[in-house]
Parts: structure tokens; sequence; C-alpha cells
């Protein structure tokens, strides 16, 4: 072994400890916050001017508390979040993709992932303090009363971050009284001319925890592909009331998919069918901005109306 | 003969028994004394008879196409599988959905038609180029150019949001059938039809290039004969059911021990095995997972490749 062979090594040693060395005076400044999140503790200044939002659920909150991001991935925002399409934020990448060049040049003072982007934090957190928000679909409402008062913390709008939870769970109280006496629904998915349902406790499940829906089905499996069903199923199920996520409107693809592939004979004689009680739910809230709490709102305040129509 | 009317027979009791298992009720007694609000009758005729005939349809279809390319290629291991024909024909139904998504089935499925082709002329193309000093070589070169073509559409099925949907084409599936959502599988029957008109010079041809221009035969004109019904038969089943591995590799050998390399005498056998192999694997996915479903291409995987397996160990010479 030749001294030249070794240096690299000892060179790679050296940077190594001089970025430790970094990090540690960082970690020192006094106005850190230390946020416990699901992948563990990230020390966060407080107030953080170059926040980049790999995740729309926290894009969307803190849209809704007035905060500014600098830089979004490339994504198919839903309607009240279209400013983050414009040149005016940067593009870091996509949801499953960071470019991670862009997010190091970007030198941000907070990155935000979550659901998606979840599986990325490790890289990212190399780069910046990162955080973790991914909801739980366990303890759906926990993980974002959780998500919402901790980005009211971290940029001190607490009473906004508040104020929107508390008329968030009025409208959810209010909800649960109405949809308890609403009958029996169902959710189903449909992509590419297939149907999924999906039931308690999965990714979907806060339509019967938090809404309050009475499940038309028990047992349903919980993984992130929901459950194959067919026409028949759903004739056997005979739901009250049928709610219906068209993921190919999430992706810009055939609009009305969902439409045709429900439209057939059999699920014509659904209860739900017959009484009109199909509810198209918006899919971007549910299947890209789910968790965020304008989402939330908007999906409570959809299924309030359409079931007090009743 | 006799044993050829034996496999139709159980291929009609699994054709009852297809009838009888499903997510709905159904019973045979509501059948036969109909009630009022019994939806029996309801249920099999726009559920349970179409998926059926779908599933025999398919596999009939399938399963002589696998036999018609290993014809073809002269090779035991070829299927539209194992040449790159079914991933060709899943690229263009791709294009079809990002340039044309409002496109009729019957559009979408000639475009399909057009792309398997033309990745199935390729692969033949490639065959003549390479030195074949194995039997192995030929799939393999198929795999392989399969496997390019694959890439190519998940790269673009990614870039634009539709890896979900690719994967609902590709997974054989026939819980989605219902009346009026199946009917271009008809085509397919009228396709087998034709294979079996042109059987005796389809043998000829599989006989190898010199021998069978040697009898007088077109040879090049009845391989572009076979290679669009193979096409054709692919595409019209990716577009409607999706993809089921392995059928086509298996019938056709387990076929040809049984009453040899004849395709007129071997064709009606390798229909009635697709149908009924077909019709097992859908009704164990049906059952095994009650009343959810566990898709026929999962099922079809499992089951072929076992199959496949016993065949390979058990049959060496004759594959080979």
């Amino acid at each position: 072994m030749t001294v030249s062979a070794r240096f690299p090594r000892r060179m790679a040693a050296l940077i190594a400890g001089t970025l430790a060395l970094g990090f540690l005076t960082v970690g020192a400044h006094a106005q850190d916050l230390t946020i416990q999140h699901s992948k563990g503790v990230t020390s966060v200044p407080a107030k953080p001017k170059k926040v980049l939002a790999f995740d729309l659920a926290s894009l969307d909150t803190l849209n809704a508390l007035g905060v500014e991001v600098a830089g979004v991935p490339t994504a198919r925002f839903p309607e009240y979040l279209a400013k983050y399409g414009s040149d005016k934020y940067q593009k870091v990448g996509t949801l499953f993709e960071p470019d991670y060049e862009a997010v190091n040049a970007a030198e941000p003072d907070l990155i935000i992932v979550g659901g998606r982007s979840s599986a990325r934090y490790a890289d990212l957190a190399k780069i910046a303090p990162t955080v973790d928000l991914t909801v739980d679909p366990k303890d759906v409402m926990g993980s974002v009363k959780r998500n919402v008062q901790l980005l009211g913390r971290i940029f001190d709008r607490q009473a906004e971050a508040d104020a929107r939870l508390a008329k968030l769970e009025t409208s959810m109280a209010d909800l649960r009284q109405e949809t308890a006496k609403a009958g029996k629904g169902l959710l189903v998915l449909t992509t590419g001319g297939k149907m999924s349902a999906y039931g308690p406790g999965s990714r979907f499940g806060i339509l019967h925890g938090e809404f309050g829906v009475v499940p038309a089905v028990e047992g349903l499996a919980t993984t992130n592909h929901g459950q194959a069903v067919t026409a028949e199923f759903i004739l056997k199920t005979n739901p009250d009331w049928l709610f219906v996520i068209d993921r190919d409107v999430v992706v810009g693809r055939d609009g009305g998919a969902a439409k045709k592939v429900l439209e057939n004979e059999l699920v014509a004689q659904t209860t739900a069918w017959k009484k009109g009680q199909v509810v198209f739910l918006d899919p971007v809230n549910w299947y890209l901005t789910g968790g965020g709490i304008t989402a939330l709102q908007a999906s409570a305040d959809q299924i309030a109306k359409a079931v007090a129509k009743k | 003969m006799r044993s050829l009317l034996l496999a139709l027979a159980v291929v009609v009791v699994l054709t009852l028994i297809s009838l009888l298992i499903g997510a709905g009720d159904l019973s045979l007694s509501a059948l036969l004394s109909p009630q009022d609000g019994d939806r029996s009758a309801q249920i099999l005729v726009v559920s349970r008879i179409p998926r059926t005939v779908a599933l025999v349809l398919a596999g009939m279809a399938m399963a002589v196409a696998g036999l018609l390319m290993q014809m073809l290629t002269q090779n035991r291991f070829v299927e539209p599988s194992t040449a790159g024909t079914v991933e060709s024909a899943s690229l263009g139904l791709l294009v079809v959905t990002l340039f044309a998504p409002d496109m009729p089935v019957f559009g979408k499925m000639l475009v399909a038609t057009g792309f398997a082709l033309a990745g199935t002329a390729l692969f033949l193309r490639i065959l003549r180029l390479v030195p074949l000093r194995s039997v192995l070589t030929v799939p393999l070169v198929g795999i392989m150019l399969g496997g390019i073509i694959s890439a190519v559409t998940t790269f673009f099925a990614y870039r634009f949001d539709l890896m979900q949907s690719l994967n609902a084409w590709t997974t054989g599936d026939f819980s989605g059938v219902l009346r009026g959502r199946y009917e271009l599988l008809w085509v397919t029957f009228a396709l087998t039809l034709l294979a079996y008109l042109a059987a005796d010079r389809l043998t000829l041809a599989g006989m190898g290039r010199d021998f069978a221009t040697n009898l007088g035969l077109h040879c090049r004109s009845i391989v572009s004969f076979g290679l669009v019904i193979v096409s054709m038969v692919t595409a019209t089943v990716v577009v409607t059911v999706g993809m089921m591995p392995f059928l086509g590799l298996i019938v056709p050998n387990v076929a040809s021990m049984l009453v040899g390399d004849n395709m007129r005498r071997a064709l009606p056998w390798v229909a009635v095995m697709g149908a009924g192999l077909v019709l097992v694997c859908d009704v164990a996915g049906r059952v095994v997972y009650y009343p959810y479903e566990v898709p026929i291409g999962t099922i079809m995987g499992i089951v072929g490749s076992a199959l496949f397996l016993v065949l390979l160990l058990k049959g060496r010479t004759r594959l080979a």
C-alpha cells in the first residue's frame, strides 16, 4: 500500500469530521426547535426562510396558514394550490424522485417530506434539516392534528393552525351526526377499468373512522392498493351510499372513466345507485393532498352536502 | 377421438362450475323457479355467462396462438410472451392511451395488433441473424427482446403516471368482464377457426423452410398469415382481459405429447385444454379469497410455472 492509495480515505475522514463539526454548531443554534416526527427527531430553525415541500398535504396546510415555500416538486396541483405550478416556485424534482442537485443548490433551511416522498427522507436529511410528516392511516386525525400544530409552531402561526383545526373538528362532529343515520357506505377506487374497495383502517379509512360513515363491509384488506372487487360484489354488498374515487382523473386521463366502470346493470341494482346516493369524491383531495387541512375540510364539506340533501 | 370427447366433457363441467361461482348470490333453485326480488337470473346473464364465455374464448385463442408460434419458429419454448409479442402489444396500448385515450376498444385493438406484428416480425428477423446453436437461444432472444420493449413501455408509463394502468393491462384479470365488455373476444374465435382451416399448411411450414418449399408451399406467405393471427389474438386478449403467462407454452407441449405435431389433429386438443386450464385457474382465483378475487394472471403464473417445470424434467428429450 502506498501513501497515494490511502490518501483519499484520510481526506474523506477529514472532510467528514469537519462536516460533523459544522452540523454540531448548527445544532447548537439558540432558536432551534426540536421536532419529533415519524422518522425521528430533527432540529429545525424557528421560522425557517427557505422551505422545500415534497409533501402535497403539508404544502396544502402551509398554504392555508399563509406560509410561503421556496420550492415544490413538479406535480399536478389541485386548483387551490395551482400557483405552485408557476416558475416563481423552484422545481425540485418529483414526488417520488427529488432532484438532489437542485435541492442542494437551493440551500434550504427546512425540507418537508411525507407520503410518497417519505422514502427519500434519509437522502434529503443529509442535505438539510428534514421532517417527515406522513399521515398514519391508523390515526389520521391524530397525525393531521399533530402535523398542523407542528407546522404552526415552526412558522409561528399557532393561532391560525388552531382556528383551522377547530373549524375542521366542528364540521366533522356535525358530519358524524348526519352519517350515523344515513346508512352504510362503501368506498371504491377505479383505475384502468378495474375497481378496488377500501374499508376502515385503509388509506381512505378516514371516511369511516373520522367522517363516521358506517362501513358496508367488514374486513377489507388495508393494503395500499385496496381490495380488488367486482360488480357482483358491490351488488351483494348493496351499500346505501357509494363513494367513488376516480384515480384516472388524478393522473389526467380518461375523465369520467369511473362512471363508465360503474354504470352497469349490476351496480344499477344497488340502493346507492337507485336512490342517487353515489358520491364522486374529489379525487385530488383524497388521492394527492389527503391529510392537508384544506383538502380535509373540503372532503368533510362535500360529504356533508351530499348527505344533507337526503 | 374418444379421449378428446372426454376432455371436452371435463371442460363442460368446468364451465358449469364457473357459472355457479362468484361473489353474487346465485342459486340453481332460484333460477328454476324465479321469484320476485331474486337477482339470480340477472347475475347469470349479465355477469356469469359473459365471464365464462370470455374465459373459454381467451383460453382457446392464447393456447392456439402458442401452438402457431411454436410451429413457425420450430421451437417448443416459444409463445407470445417469450417472443416480445405481448410486450409489443402493451406498448401499442400505451401509445393509444397517451395519444388517443378516447379511441373505441376496436381501434385500440388494431393499434395494439400493429405493434404486436411489428414486434414479432422483428423477433423473427433477429432469429435469422443470430446463429442458433441451442434450442434455448430462441426463447432467450425473445425474452430479451420483450425485456427491451417492456423497459421502453415502463419508462413512458412511469413518466406519465400510468404505472398502475399498465399493471392493470398486463395482469390477466377477468373481474371486469360483464355483458357488453368482452364481446371483442369473439374476434379471437374467428381467428382460431382460420388457423384450423390453414392447419395443414402451417404443419408443413413447421417442418422447415426448405422442406415446405420443396413440397410447393409458399412459405413466406403462410408464415406471415400465422404471424397476423398470433398478433391479432394477442392484441385482442391484452386489450380486453390482460395477459396470461405460460398458457401458450404448456398447452401446446402437452398436446404434442398426446397426439404429436400434426396441427390439424393437435389444434382441437390445444383449444379444449387451453379453455380448461384458464377455467380452472379463474375459478381457483375466485374461490381462494372469496368473496374477493385473485387475478388469473397471478394464479396462472403459479400453476403455469409448476407445470412447466414438470414438463421440463419429465419430457426433457421431447422438448429439446
